[in-house]
C-alpha cells in the first residue's frame, strides 16, 4: 500500500531506523561508564573516608550502595551479603532494566554527587543556559555566515581576497582561545564587558527589564567568542559551495540560454544551500551538548558543565539522563534534515519514486 | 562591488564598535543595580564549585551547599572555635571548661538561640552528636568511636557537658577536641520531628533539601540560591551579637557566593573588586597589589603555612620497599624549584620531616635532631645512595634516564606518581619532583589521571607513588593527625582492602622489620599534656619518618589562600592586624572578620 505514497513510506523506514539508533545509543550511553573500574561509591568513599574506622567505613559504603540502588536488599530491606561478607551488587542488566522501567515513568533518578537532587533537576537548570548561550550564535552566524560566503563566492574579487583569509583565520582559531583574548582585552583590560556569570551577582533571576538587561550584557562576549568563529567556517563552507555550482553544467547552459542572472543565483544558492542547511539542523541538534570550553571560561552554568563534573565522577543517572536528552536532540534534529532535504532536494524524491531508499 | 568595505581591519574595528556601543548602553549601571547594595553586600568565593545540593545539616559534609556541612559558622555552630593563629580555643555555641584525658567539659552559653527562638539546649547537642549511635550512615557516626556518653550537668541556669573519654574505643581526647568545633549543632526540635514523620528513617530526612527558611543559631541565613550563586542574609536578632561581640553586628548584610566555573574566574573577579575574598590559588599575587587584592603577609610568602602535600609511597612494591631508595627520591628532589615555580613561592623553605617549622606546630621542631636523622640533600647524595645500596642507572645516549637495576643486575619497573590531572599546581609539583628524580638517575614518571581512578585508588593502595595533602585544615590535634595519617597502622589492611590512614602500607604489624614504637607513639601522645614530654614524643616520631621516609613532604601550603580585596571592605585580618587567623570570614575562627568589616 505504501507504495503508492513514497513519502510516508520514506518517513517511516527513516523512522524505524532513528528508532533503532535511539535503543543502541541509549544502551552504549548506560554500559560505557559502566565498563571502567571505578564505581561512584567508591570515589565517594575516597573522598570522604579519611580517617574512619574500617568497620565504620564498610558501614557507611554500604549505606551509600543502599541508598543509590546499586546492592540487592532482602524483603524487609536488608543488604545481602555473600559469604564472603561482602554486599551483593546488582548486575548491570537489572540495572538497566531498572533504569529503562523508571525512564518511561519520567523519572531520571537521583544525581549521586549532587545527592539529593534528581536529575531531571540538574538537566532543567542547566538546559536554559545552554540554549540561550547557543542557540541565538548559531542561528545569528549561520544567516550571517552564509550571506557573507555567498557574498564572496559571487562577487570574488577584492572582497573576496580579504575576506576569505580573514574567515580562514576565524575558523581556524579555537574558540577558547577566542574567548580568553575577548576577556583579556574587553574585560580585564578595558573593562567594559563582565568576565564571567551569566547576569549580575546582586541580581535573582526573573523577568524584570533589569535582569534581562544584566543577562544580555554578559551575554556579549560569550556570545562574540563563538559568532565569530561560527560564522567564519559558514562562510567558508557557502563559498565553497557556490564557487562549485558557479562551475557546473547547469549554470552554464543557463546563461547560455540567456537567463536573468537572479534567476541563475537563486538556482545556485538553493542548490549551495542544501549541505548548509543540514549543517545548521546538526548543530542545533548537537548544541545541547553543551559548549563545554565557552560555559567553563564564562562560568556560564549550562549542560557541558553539568556533564563533565558527571563523568569525573562517574555519576551514572547524570550521565545517562544528559546523555539521552543529547541522543534524543541529535537523532529529531537528524530526522528533521532527512525529511527536509527530502522535501527540498528533488533528487531525494525522484529516487524514491524510481524505487530506491 | 557593493560590500568592499569590510577589510581585514575592518572587521575588529566594527566588532570594538559593536561590543562598545553594547557597553555603552548598559555600561557600568548594572555594577549597583538590584536588590543587593554593593556597600551591603561580601562577595566571597572559592567554595562552592557546582551548583547547590542540599543545605541539610545532617547530610554529609561533601554533599551539602556552602555554607552548611564542613567547618563553615555562618548558619549552624559548633560548640567552640579554634583559632589556628593563636591555637586558642575560643568560644561560640558553648566555652570550653576544662579538658583531662578522661573528659572534655563544655558549658552551653544560656543566650545561644535558635533563629526561631528557641534556646539552643544540650539536648540539641546531644542529638547530633548521638545520631551516630542509632544510625551508622550519619555524618557523624564516627564521633562515638571517641566519645563513650555525654553526661549533662546543670550548674545555676547553664548546662554543662561532660564529654566522655572513650577510653576502649580510640581513648583520643586530642580527637573529641577536633570534634567539637567540626559538629555543627541542629536544632533537635525540628529534626526529630522530621525523623518521627519518616518512621525513624535517617537517609529520607538527609534527602531533604532544607532549604526554605532553615532554623539556624549563626549569624546569616540562607535567602535564596541558584546555580549561579548562594545569598544569605544577616539575621539581626542573632543571639552572638550581644553575647559574643559587645553588641555589634557584622558589617555586611549581604554574603553572595557566585558560582564560578574556574580558578581564573575568581582571580578576574576579585582583581577587579566584585568579589571581595577568595580562597582559590592566584598565581603572581603581589602583581595584583595594586588593584587593593591583599594577603596575610605583605611580601612572600604572603600565606601562612597550614598543610604539606607530599608524595605517599607504597612500601609493598619494589623498589619502593627499600628504605635506601626512597631516602635517595627524597634527596634528589629540588625543593627550592618547587616551591618558587610551582607554588609561586607562597611558602617558607621546607625543612624535613612532618612537623611544620612555621606556626603553631613549630615548638615541636628540632632543627639539629631533624638534620642528624634527614638524607643529605641533591643529586650526587641520591646518587651516592643508590651506589651504595646497589642500584645502577642506565642513561641513554641523549643523556636521558633509560631504566635502572637493581643490585641483583634485575631491571626494575618504571615506577609512577599517580595524582588526579588537572590540579594543576599539583601537577606542577610532581612534574618538578619528576625531572629532578630522573636526572638523579631514578626512574619514575608522572600518572596523572582522573579524578574518578584517583579517589578509589588511595584507600586500596593501588598505586606506586600517590600524591596527597594528609590533614589539610588546621585543627587543634596537628601536627599528631598528620603522624597519624601518614604512619599508623592501626587499621592495618593488606593493598587492595582499604586502609583510610597510611595508605602506603607503612610498618607492616605482622612483618618481621614492624616497629612497634610508632604505634604506641601515635597511642601515646594525645594523652600526653607535659609540653617536655610532647617534644620528646613528637621529636621520636620524627626521627623515624626521616630514617624510614615512608612519605616525601614537598612543599608547604596555606591552610587556605586567603586573599581580599579592599575596594569595597576594609578591615581585613593581616600579619599587622591579626584580629582573626588567615581564613575566609566563614571558616572556624575567622568568622570574627565579619563584626570588623567596614565598607568603604
Amino acid at each position: 500500500m505504501l507504495k503508492q505514497h513514497p513519502t510516508a513510506r520514506f518517513i517511516l523506514q527513516r523512522g524505524g531506523w532513528y528508532l533503532l539508533t535511539f535503543f543502541v545509543a541509549v544502551a552504549i550511553n548506560f554500559l560505557l561508564p559502566r565498563l571502567g573500574s571505578a564505581n561512584p561509591v567508591d570515589i565517594i568513599m575516597g573522598r570522604s573516608s579519611s580517617g574512619l574506622s574500617a568497620e565504620a567505613a564498610k558501614e557507611k559504603e554500604e549505606s551509600y550502595l543502599k541508598e543509590f540502588g546499586l546492592v540487592k536488599l532482602d524483603a524487609s530491606g536488608k543488604i545481602l551479603h555473600n559469604a564472603a561478607g561482602k554486599p551483593i551488587k546488582r548486575s548491570t542488566l537489572e540495572q538497566f532494566g531498572n533504569y529503562v522501567l523508571m525512564t518511561f515513568h519520567g523519572d531520571l533518578g537521583t544525581s549521586f554527587q549532587k545527592y539529593p537532587k534528581k536529575v531531571t533537576d540538574v538537566i532543567l537548570q542547566a538546559v536554559p543556559w545552554t540554549i540561550a548561550l547557543q542557540l541565538p550564535t548559531i542561528v545569528l552566524g549561520w544567516i550571517i555566515g552564509n550571506v557573507l560566503g555567498a557574498l564572496a563566492a559571487y562577487k570574488r574579487g577584492i572582497f573576496d581576497k580579504i575576506f576569505f583569509p580573514f574567515a580562514i583565520l576565524l575558523n581556524s582559531l579555537p574558540f577558547f582561545v577566542f574567548g580568553m583574548l575577548l576577556v583579556y582585552y574587553f574585560s580585564v583590560v578595558l573593562g567594559w564587558f563582565p568576565a564571567m556569570g551569566g547576569y549580575a551577582g546582586e541580581l535573582i533571576p526573573s523577568f524584570s527589564l533589569e535582569f534581562l538587561g544584566s543577562a544580555a550584557y554578559h551575554y556579549a562576549l560569550p556570545f562574540f567568542s563563538i559568532f565569530l568563529i561560527l560564522a567564519g567556517g559558514q562562510a567558508i563552507g557557502m563559498r565553497s559551495m557556490g564557487i562549485y555550482e558557479l562551475g557546473t553544467d547547469y549554470v552554464k547552459y543557463a546563461q547560455w540560454l540567456g537567463l536573468k542572472e537572479s534567476r541563475i543565483l537563486a538556482y545556485i544558492f538553493r542548490n549551495a544551500m542544501l549541505p548548509q542547511l543540514t549543517g545548521l539542523a546538526l548543530s542545533i541538534g548537537t548544541m545541547i551538548g553543551g559548549a563545554l570550553i565557552t560555559e567553563m571560561i564564562f562560568s556560564y552554568p549550562g549542560l557541558g558543565m553539568a556533564m563533565l563534573t558527571a563523568i569525573q565522577n562517574n555519576d551514572y543517572p547524570v550521565i545517562q539522563g544528559v546523555t539521552l536528552i543529547i541522543t534524543t536532540c541529535v537523532l529529531i534534529a537528524n530526522f528533521s534534515v532527512d525529511i527536509l532535504i527530502g522535501f527540498l532536494d528533488p533528487r531525494v524524491k525522484a529516487g524514491l519514486q524510481m524505487g530506491g531508499n | 562591488m557593493r560590500v568592499t568595505k569590510l577589510s581585514v581591519s575592518g572587521l575588529p574595528v566594527a566588532l570594538t564598535v559593536a561590543l562598545s556601543l553594547l557597553a555603552g548602553c548598559k555600561g557600568n549601571s548594572a555594577k549597583d543595580a538590584g536588590g543587593f547594595p554593593r556597600d551591603q553586600t561580601l562577595y566571597l568565593g572559592g567554595s562552592q564549585w557546582g551548583d547547590p545540593s542540599t543545605f541539610n545539616p545532617l547530610a554529609e559534609s561533601w554533599q551539602a551547599a556552602w555554607p552548611v556541612g564542613d567547618r563553615f559558622n555562618l548558619m549552624y555552630e559548633p560548640l567552640i572555635n579554634y583559632n589556628s593563629q593563636t591555637g586558642q580555643v575560643e568560644p561560640l555555641l558553648g566555652s570550653l571548661v576544662s579538658k583531662s584525658n578522661d573528659s572534655i567539659v563544655i558549658e552551653l552559653n544560656p543566650a545561644a538561640k535558635w533563629s526561631d527562638g528557641k534556646p539552643v539546649t544540650s539536648e540539641d547537642v546531644k542529638f547530633v552528636y548521638d545520631l551516630g549511635r542509632k544510625y551508622k550512615d550519619a555524618a557523624t557516626a564516627y564521633v562515638t568511636e571517641f566519645i563513650s556518653q555525654i553526661n549533662v550537668a546543670k550548674v545555676g541556669n547553664t548546662e554543662r557537658l561532660s564529654f566522655l573519654v572513650d577510653k576502649k574505643g580510640r581513648n583520643n581526647p586530642l580527637v573529641i577536641l577536633d570534634l567539637l568545633q567540626a559538629v555543627r549543632i541542629v536544632p533537635a526540635h525540628i529534626f526529630q520531628p522530621l525523623l518521627d514523620k519518616n518512621n525513624g528513617d535517617l537517609s529520607a530526612v538527609k534527602k531533604l533539601k532544607v532549604d526554605s527558611v532553615p532554623v539556624v543559631s549563626g549569624p546569616y541565613n540562607l535567602k535564596t540560591y541558584s546555580n549561579q550563586k548562594i545569598v544569605l542574609e544577616r539575621r539581626d536578632d542573632y543571639w552572638g551579637n550581644a553575647a559574643l561581640h559587645a553588641g555589634q553586628k557584622p558589617g555586611p548584610k549581604y554574603i553572595i557566593h557566585p558560582i564560578f566555573k574556574d580558578n581564573n574566574a575568581f582571580a578576574i573577579a576579585l582583581q577587579q573588586g566584585d568579589l571581595d575574598a577568595s580562597q582559590t590559588y592566584i598565581p603572581r599575587i603581589s602583581v595584583k597589589a595594586k588593584d587593593g587584592v591583599g594577603t596575610w603577609y605583605k611580601k612572600a610568602p604572603y600565606f601562612v603555612p597550614g598543610s604539606i602535600p607530599m608524595l605517599i609511597i607504597n612500601v609493598t612494591k619494589e623498589p619502593l620497599n627499600d628504605k635506601a631508595f626512597r631516602r635517595a627520591m627524597a634527596a634528589a628532589i629540588n625543593y627550592g624549584d618547587i616551591k618558587e615555580l610551582a607554588v609561586s613561592g607562597y611558602a617558607n623553605d621546607l625543612k624535613p620531616g612532618l612537623i611544620m617549622p612555621a606556626g603553631l606546630e613549630a615548638k615541636y621542631y628540632n632543627e639539629a635532631d631533624a638534620k642528624a636523622h634527614a638524607v643529605a640533600m641533591g643529586a650526587a647524595s641520591a646518587k651516592k645512595i643508590l651506589a651504595d645500596a646497589g642500584y645502577k642507572s642506565v642513561f641513554k645516549a641523549d643523556g636521558s634516564l633509560d631504566y635502572m637495576t637493581d643490585k641483583t643486575g634485575k631491571k626494575l619497573p618504571s615506577l609512577s606518581i599517580k595524582s588526579p590531572a588537572g590540579w594543576s599546581d599539583w601537577e606542577a609539583m610532581i612534574k618538578i619532583a619528576v625531572k629532578s628524580m630522573r636526572e638523579a638517575g631514578i626512574d619514575v614518571r608522572e600518572g596523572f589521571v582522573d579524578a574518578s581512578l584517583y579517589w578509589p585508588a588511595k584507600p586500596s593502595g593501588d598505586f606506586d607513588i600517590l600524591m596527597d595533602k594528609p590533614s589539610a585544615s588546621v585543627t587543634p590535634s596537628l601536627p599528631w593527625s598528620r603522624f597519624e595519617a601518614v604512619m599508623s597502622s592501626r587499621n592495618w589492611a593488606a593493598c587492595g582492602k582499604s586502609m583510610n590512614e597510611n595508605q602506603g602500607r607503612y610498618n607492616n604489624p605482622k612483618a618481621a622489620d614492624y616497629n612497634p614504637k610508632v604505634d604506641s607513639l601515635l597511642k601515646a601522645i594525645p594523652l600526653l599534656s607535659d609540653e617536655s614530654a610532647l617534644k620528646k614524643a613528637y621529636a621520636e616520631l620524627n626521627d623515624i619518618f626521616l630514617d624510614d621516609q615512608p612519605a616525601i613532604p614537598l612543599v608547604y601550603l596555606p591552610e587556605q589562600f586567603y586573599e581580599f580585596s579592599t575596594k569595597t571592605w576594609t578591615g581585613w585580618p593581616t600579619e599587622k592586624n591579626p584580629s582573626a587567623p588567615p581564613q575566609l570570614p566563614w571558616v572556624s575562627a575567622g568568622i570574627k572578620t565579619l563584626w570588623n568589616l567596614k565598607a568603604k
